[in-house]
């Protein structure tokens, strides 16, 4: 049984759900994406630039970011940040992650009580 | 640096998109890739293979545009409707088949022959592939506007509208429905590629086309309309497999609308043959009935058409108001 495989699919779509999250938290300071991607990879947190970019286009069409082209520099650069009700979502979703997580790390800290015991 | 690779590049993935997003990624991609050389070479200046690394890593064009492209509904025809999109299109594609090679074979019996039976195959294979082609695109088209309109497939939208189990009784054969296509499609093959096959022959061996085969083909919207009503009525039974308020407004509707065009088709157009009615009328002179059946078939045609939709469109009713209370009882 190939157990890397299986892993590497489930750490994906454990990622894929809580990246939105992350981006909403980042943006509430303006940054452009590139930014983004490095400030996450300081975090340990790898996310590749393909993913981020067009998420961030979504999440604004949707009416959680806004951008704005800076045009002043050498390379034109588009910077996002959180919109009002990006900041509601956010909020909102970091509420459930907490309470989420939380309970997800008590049961697997039982798991673990139970399989050493 | 090697500009004409991200050219491409950054073409490759924007071409695609919608136009008024296309120039906003393009820019983007391009301060995106700067940056990520810059990051790569530092001060020095980048050398294609640089540059071939951060495209790679940016993943292929196509798989980046379906990044962008989002997650909007991306297939022609997706789930829940695709199986029962497929059930159909077996079916009416079969019918479409069966009937082709009815129609096919009643015209070489009114004796539409070829000089050499190979001609006659490949007549035959020309008609099942036009056939088996327009069957594909028809259900097809009608099952891609289901999808992009999100129209409920029976039993699709939730706990509430589960339909019942069909008693016996309230089931639609299979076999109904593909009889009806069958006839169909046997109706407007017919009366397109051969009405001569209706002729009424004297004693003397004289023979008379029914209808004025240029007249009948004059009208062949008509008919390939009536047909496609016809089709469209079975194929949602085929769909829901039992009465319901869905089958009876299709059939209703298909009828009405066969009604209309057999209206337009047998009240405003001279589509029988005078000859014909004379030869006919010279053996029965005496009879004045039969005289003015004759001169009138047309609208007797009509009437008879009239009266069978009629007919077809109470049954449904009558069919899907017991369907309903029974199962309202249960």
């Amino acid at each position: 049984m190939d157990h890397d495989e299986i892993i590497s699919g489930l750490i994906l779509e454990l990622r894929r759900g809580t990246l939105i999250l992350l981006v909403l938290n980042q943006l509430q300071k303006p940054k452009y994406g590139y930014n983004l991607v490095k400030e996450l990879k300081e975090h340990d947190i790898p996310i590749e630039a393909n993913t981020l970019y067009p998420l961030m286009r979504r999440l604004e069409s949707q009416g959680l970011l806004k951008s704005e082209w800076d045009t002043g520099e050498a390379k034109p650069r588009k910077y996002y940040s959180i919109t009002e009700d990006g900041r509601i979502v956010l909020k909102r979703a970091r509420e459930n992650w907490t309470a989420f997580s939380g309970k997800v790390d008590s049961l697997l800290e039982n798991g673990e009580e139970d399989s050493n015991g | 640096m090697d500009s004409e690779l991200i050219r491409r590049y950054v073409y490759a993935v924007t071409k695609r998109l919608p136009r008024k997003s296309r120039e906003d990624v393009a820019k983007e991609l391009n301060t995106l890739i700067a940056d990520m050389l810059e990051e790569r070479c530092g001060q020095v200046l980048p050398t294609e293979k640089d540059v071939r690394v951060v495209l790679t890593e940016l993943g292929t064009p196509a798989e980046l545009y379906d990044q962008y492209s989002g997650e909007g509904k991306k297939c022609l025809i997706g789930p829940p409707y695709y199986a029962t999109y497929l059930y159909v299109l077996r079916i009416v594609t079969i019918c479409a088949l069966i009937g082709t090679t009815l129609a096919f074979a009643l015209s070489v019996i009114a004796g539409e022959r070829e000089n050499y039976w190979f001609l006659e195959v490949f007549k035959w294979i020309g008609m099942l592939f036009s056939a088996a082609v327009a069957a594909f695109a028809f259900v097809t088209a009608l099952f891609a506007f289901f999808y992009h309109k999100e129209i409920p497939l029976d039993g699709s939208t939730g706990l509430d509208n589960l339909p019942p189990v069909p008693e016996k009784r309230d089931r639609i054969s299979k076999g109904e429905s593909i009889f009806g296509i069958v006839i169909s499609v046997v109706f407007v093959l017919v009366l397109l590629c051969c009405p001569q096959i209706f002729c009424a022959v004297t004693e003397n061996g004289e023979v008379y086309p029914v209808f004025h085969p240029q007249a009948i083909r004059g009208t062949w919207y008509l008919i390939v309309f009536f047909g496609l009503a016809g089709i469209a009525g079975e194929a949602v039974k085929l769909m829901d497999g039992r009465y319901t308020r869905r089958v009876m407004i299709t059939v209703i509707v298909s009828d009405l609308l066969s009604g209309i065009c057999a209206s337009w088709w047998l009240l405003g157009h001279e589509l029988v043959n005078a000859e014909m009615i004379e030869a006919l009328l010279g053996y029965t002179q005496s009879n004045e009935v039969v005289r003015i059946l004759f001169t009138n078939i047309q609208l007797l045609l009509w009437g008879l058409i009239l009266v069978v939709l009629v007919i077809d469109a109470v049954t449904v009713a009558v069919k899907t108001g017991r369907t309903e209370e029974r199962e309202e009882g249960k």
